[in-house]
């Protein structure tokens, strides 16, 4: 199997200049490009290389560092073989390329990726409301979009639930887990 | 007394007797479909208490006025074509309106009630309702055929079309139509099946792909007018069946003895069977009940 | 000639006695709850025996079983769902989702306490209650018809300004016909 690995990696690099490689164990292939490749680089992995299925297209919010990433995940069902495909997009202006013409399957993926993290895909043509209805601002799983207090202002409470709100805290003190601070503005 | 009022009462006797006897064996049905189950089951009066509900909830939206037309519609059907049903032998209590031709006139009324569920069903603008009307109408015409050939192959062997008149042929013989005529018990049987809607031939109402079909805009009175001519529907078949095949009956004992067994034939097996799909149900009835039709006209014709 | 108001109580009581015995449910399976309903109603725990029954349209059901969290795009058709049945018609609140929002507490789009959107008569506790919980909260509620108690409707009807507004406030575009029964 790392054979064949490394000789995907290579015919990918030999392709695609900007493409990084970082290596993993077992059936995992991972590389990084820029998003003008990303429809090239998906086109040349489908019909040259036999990586017919795409699994998932996923989004990553990187706060920190002002940016999204957007991964695809492909399979190879000759080869047994799975390939991360990873981009950067900036931020505040998340702009990508549709490629629902390679798989059509990724239109249902990037319309949910429209919706819930606000990244547009030139030329996607589908309504804007997919999941949410009538939704206004911020798209949800932004990482600085504050669900507790849009969920305390928008919905009523219960009386007698205040007290369970604290039970992340007691539990991170009773495993004595480490929490960056990061993690304790931004998640819950 | 009067002879007509006589008539009237009589009249008004059978309608109620129909009620509670169609009635009863819908509730029993449902207890016996537990029973295979490996479940307890509602009691037997289930079925009264759902109509009496029925006919207490406080507000029934309609559509329009062709949506009250069509139960009422389905319930004059149920109590005309009763009408016309000798219950007993003797006929001098249950003879209601017989006359001669009545068998024919019968087959005509018989489809009278779907039509009436049909129109009502158009009006409420359900989409499932439209399909479930189709599917229906597609399904009769599949039972029709071997039912009307039955009966006809009846009337070619006893040149007789009257219901009163079937009843005496069997009497003056001593046998019963069913051994007599054994192939048109059988059309007719298998017609049954599909005139019941028990389970393979339940396209019309599926619930679970219909939303019950015909009926789903109806509540509280349309569903309790629906309810209640269905079970008066069934007990006019059931007696029709009796009254052709199984030498009719005496007494009410022996009346319900017949029916209950003849009722047993499509509950029993729709028990056992999934549903058909409208195609299939067609293709069906076009099938085995459709030859042993074609089998009852030349056994009338040739002996 | 007799009086009205104890010729009144007689036909309550037996129509009441009809009502209690013949619970036509409306299962909206939203949520993970719906699981918890065909085992309720098939051989092992038949709830047919109390007069339990499936019905297929909201026109003919009595009761509105509501399985689990609601979000706010599928509060918007239970509500269209209940205004469509037929009065007496009852809610029975199924899981801790419905009363108090459950693990989805901190959802963004997951309504926490039901009742004030829609008047809910019985709450069955439980992530998720087990067919003996969902059959206790249907005895609960056949003894709450028999006292004269289960008034959701009529709770909604008196006060519709009032759950209207609740409603409006999570669903903003509010294309829905008047209710007037």
């Amino acid at each position: 199997m790392e054979e064949i690995k490394s000789k995907i990696i290579e015919r990918i690099k030999a392709n695609f200049s900007d493409a990084k490689n970082k290596s993993y164990p077992g059936d995992r292939i991972d590389f990084s490009v820029n998003k003008e490749t990303i429809p090239s680089i998906l086109f040349y992995l489908k019909d040259e290389m036999g990586f017919k299925h795409l699994s998932h297209i996923t989004c990553v919010d990187w706060l920190e560092e002002n940016e999204f990433e957007v991964i695809f995940i492909i399979w190879s069902p000759l080869e047994k073989l799975k390939v991360f495909v990873r981009t950067r997009l900036d931020r505040d202006n998340p702009v990508m390329d549709n490629i629902d013409v390679i798989w059509r399957q990724a239109h249902t993926y990037e319309r949910e990726m429209r919706e819930m993290f606000g990244i547009q895909f030139n030329g996607l043509e589908a309504p804007q409301d997919f999941l949410l209805e009538d939704w206004e601002g911020m798209p949800p799983m932004r990482r600085d979009f504050d669900t507790e207090g849009y969920a305390a202002e928008t919905f009523f409470e219960r009386p007698g639930r205040e007290d369970a709100k604290d039970v992340r805290e007691i539990l991170t003190e009773r495993s004595g887990e480490i929490v960056p601070d990061f993690a304790k503005k931004y998640s819950r | 007394m009067e002879p007509i009022l006589y008539k009237v009462f009589g009249a008004v006797v059978t309608i109620i007797l129909a009620f509670v006897v169609g009635m009863t064996y819908m509730g029993l049905s449902r207890k016996i479909t537990a029973r295979v189950q490996n479940r307890v089951g509602p009691p037997v009066y289930q079925n009264f208490l759902d109509a009496l509900k029925l006919i207490s909830k406080k507000t029934a939206i309609h559509h329009g006025i062709m949506q009250m037309m069509g139960p009422a519609f389905f319930m004059v059907t149920s109590i005309g074509s009763l009408m016309f049903i000798p219950v007993l032998n003797d006929g001098r209590f249950f003879s209601n309106l017989n006359f001669e031709g009545d068998l024919v006139f019968l087959l005509y009324l018989m489809v009278f009630g779907p039509l009436g569920m049909a129109l009502g069903a158009g009006q409420t603008g359900n989409p499932n309702s439209a399909i479930g009307v189709t599917r229906g109408l597609s399904q009769m015409v599949g039972f029709e055929i071997p039912w009307v050939m039955a009966l006809v192959a009846l009337m070619i062997q006893y040149d007789t079309t009257s219901i009163v008149g079937l009843m005496e042929a069997q009497s003056a013989s001593g046998t019963w139509l069913v051994f007599s005529s054994p192939f048109a018990f059988i059309a007719a049987v298998l017609a049954m099946l599909g005139m019941f809607r028990y389970s393979p031939f339940d396209i019309v109402g599926a619930p679970t792909e219909l939303a019950s079909g015909p009926v789903a805009e109806n509540g509280g009175k349309y569903l309790f007018t629906m309810m209640s001519s269905n079970s008066i529907f069934a007990f006019v078949k059931l007696t029709l069946y009796v009254d052709l095949f199984l030498g009719g009956a005496d007494n009410l004992i022996e009346l319900l003895i017949k029916t209950f067994a003849i009722y047993l034939i499509p509950m029993l097996y729709g028990l056992v069977s999934p549903r058909y799909r409208t195609e299939q149900a067609v293709r069906y009835f076009w099938g085995w009940p459709l030859f042993f039709g074609f089998l009852a006209i030349m056994y009338a014709v040739v002996f | 000639m007799m009086n009205d108001k104890n010729s009144q109580k007689i036909v309550d009581i037996i129509q009441n006695y009809a009502r209690l015995h013949s619970l036509f449910v409306l299962a909206y399976g939203t949520g993970c709850g719906a699981i918890e309903i065909p085992p309720t109603m098939t051989s092992r725990y038949d709830a047919e025996r109390f007069g339990i029954r499936g019905a297929a349209t909201p026109r003919q059901a009595d009761v509105l079983l509501i399985t689990g969290y609601l979000t706010t795009k599928t509060l918007k058709r239970v509500i269209r769902v209940y205004e469509q049945m037929q009065d007496p018609k009852y809610v029975i609140g199924f899981g801790s989702c419905t009363i108090n929002g459950g693990m989805y507490w901190d959802s963004y789009n997951t309504i926490k306490v039901l009742d004030k959107y829609l008047p809910v008569d019985v709450y069955i506790n439980g992530c998720m209650p087990r067919p003996e919980a969902v059959i206790a909260g249907f005895v609960k509620l056949q003894s709450l018809i028999r006292e004269g108690k289960a008034e959701g409707a009529k709770l909604y009807k008196d006060n519709l300004e009032q759950y209207r507004e609740n409603q409006k406030k999570v669903i903003p575009n509010w294309v829905m016909p008047e209710y007037n029964w």
